[in-house]
């Protein structure tokens, strides 16, 4: 409306100057002109301001846009957002009864924990950049800056398959449910297929699903070998049908490049979650596109996020030094893991089968063993010798997969 | 007075379409059900402790050889 109204008083303005100068002076015929062009343009802009509140009114039908009411300025939604926003903080803090590791302390402390390191997975010929456990537990897939993609036996250490990508820095990797399948993806922007096959080069049979605008930092498989749901640095997650490359559900809401997600645990969930480097950790829901909810708290990027097994709760690791804990249904986040020595950044986090374990990779080359309910140490896992860049506990939670900016992977059981 | 107006007014549009958008999404977060901490953590424990059991990590194996990844041993297949 106001747009409307400063067009028109320009207009008005424009012919008033244009006259005024007509009988002021000499030069009035130029002058003259000049006015009339700007009054000219004025109109124009007066026309595509009216066209596109037509627009507005025509999209009213799809639901997403109201017709443009005085009611709806920036300034009046600006103000709504600030309420609300602040209506959410005390809604939160109504419900903050109590701290995670108060509830935590009648349970027993953790003595011992027999983890060792098992196996050491040499090979990559530059630094590990993601890895992901085969359903089959005994598998895993392993990307690097190397531009290579090699498949394990971890009980024998023995290289399967060792694929070539068309370009360096394989960013991430993951097998699909029925372990016949493999995508990978990184600074070409792109998610590419590989059919797994003992007779014949893996590479011949791969297939380009999806593309970003920027590199691809994380993909998974939702329910099958048919779809596939992608991170990317655009700050956008995507979900592709690997069939026919069609893109079927676009989620935007982040404002930074959106390094990890990770799937609802339930076989009927629709949900996943999403870090970003935004600082936010956001819920979608599948099938709508649409945020259902976002957790803040951390102070830098956040690397990793992984679903608590319950499916209750989300665990997320930041450049920050800290690991959270946010919880769905109490929405709000519940549990921090810092120390005051740790001061590098969590690359990549984990639960336990149980859920009482979070594993963490730092860069300070160690994984910190944290018990998720009572939010301290239980213990360090050393071996690597640079950045731990990914981890992963294996689909029957009997071992533990770590992956390293050393070159190797290694298994701890 | 030019094309510059034009610009200005395409990025009033626009940002009145994305602060709508951020009311919007704010208008539905506000209205999701919560539960209170207390409740959210004691149902949380209570699957850890309900699963306890099966995890491998945490309480080990009641023998080593029923690890997959333990220590190879020095028989082989023949």
């Amino acid at each position: 409306m106001c747009v409307l109204v400063h067009c028109t008083y320009s207009i008005l303005l424009c012919f008033i100057r244009g006259y005024k100068t007509c009988s002021e002076s000499n030069f009035g015929k130029e002058q003259l002109l000049h006015y009339l062009h700007a009054v000219h343009t004025q109109c124009r802009l007066l026309e595509m301001v009216c066209y596109r509140s037509q627009n507005f009114t025509d999209m009213a039908s799809d639901g997403e846009f109201k017709a443009h009411s005085p009611g709806e300025t920036i300034e009046a939604l600006t103000k709504e957002a600030e309420a609300l926003k602040a209506k959410l903080e005390e809604e939160r803090q109504k419900l903050n009864d109590v701290a995670l590791s108060t509830v935590a302390e009648r349970l027993e402390v953790i003595n011992y924990l027999n983890i060792k390191p098992r196996r050491v997975l040499k090979g990559h010929q530059a630094k590990v950049l993601c890895s992901d456990w085969s359903p089959d537990k005994r598998h895993i897939v392993s990307s690097s800056q190397d531009g290579k993609m090699i498949i394990w036996d971890a009980f024998t250490t023995n290289k399967e398959h060792a694929v070539t990508m068309p370009t360096t820095w394989v960013m991430a990797c993951a097998y699909a449910p029925s372990g016949n399948l493999v995508a990978c993806g990184g600074l070409d922007n792109k998610v590419t297929v590989y059919p797994l096959s003992l007779e014949e080069d893996v590479s011949t049979k791969k297939k380009t699903v999806g593309t970003h605008t920027s590199y691809m930092s994380c993909c998974t498989f939702p329910n099958s070998d048919q779809q596939i749901l992608t991170g990317s640095g655009d700050s956008t997650c995507a979900l592709w049908d690997v069939e026919s490359g069609q893109l079927l559900q676009n989620f935007h809401g982040h404002a930074g490049d959106v390094m990890a997600l990770d799937l609802a645990p339930s076989e009927t969930g629709n949900t996943f979650v999403s870090g970003s480097c935004d600082r936010m950790v956001l819920i979608w829901d599948m099938r709508t596109g649409q945020c259902v909810q976002s957790f803040e708290g951390h102070q830098s990027d956040i690397n990793s996020v992984k679903f608590h097994p319950s499916g209750d709760a989300v665990a997320t690791g930041s450049d920050d030094s800290t690991c959270r804990l946010f919880d769905l249904r109490a929405d709000k986040e519940v549990a921090i893991y810092s120390k005051e020595s740790i001061i590098f950044g969590v690359n990549s986090v984990d639960f336990s089968v149980s859920g009482r374990l979070l594993f963490a990779g730092y860069n300070d080359y160690t994984v910190n063993v944290w018990d998720s309910l009572k939010c301290i140490r239980v213990t360090l896992l050393y071996g690597h010798e640079n950045r731990v860049s990914c981890l992963q506990v294996s689909p029957d939670g009997t071992a533990l997969s770590t992956g390293s900016w050393d070159y190797t992977l290694r298994v701890w059981a | 007075i030019g094309l510059s107006d034009t610009a200005v007014m395409d990025m009033m549009i626009s940002n009145l379409q994305q602060q709508r958008q951020v009311t919007e999404q704010l208008r539905r977060e506000a209205a999701i059900k919560r539960i209170s901490v207390s409740q959210a953590v004691l149902d949380i424990m209570k699957y850890i402790t309900e699963h306890e059991q099966e995890d491998c990590l945490l309480v080990g194996f009641s023998s080593q050889k029923a690890n997959p990844f333990r220590e190879k041993s020095s028989c082989t297949l023949l």
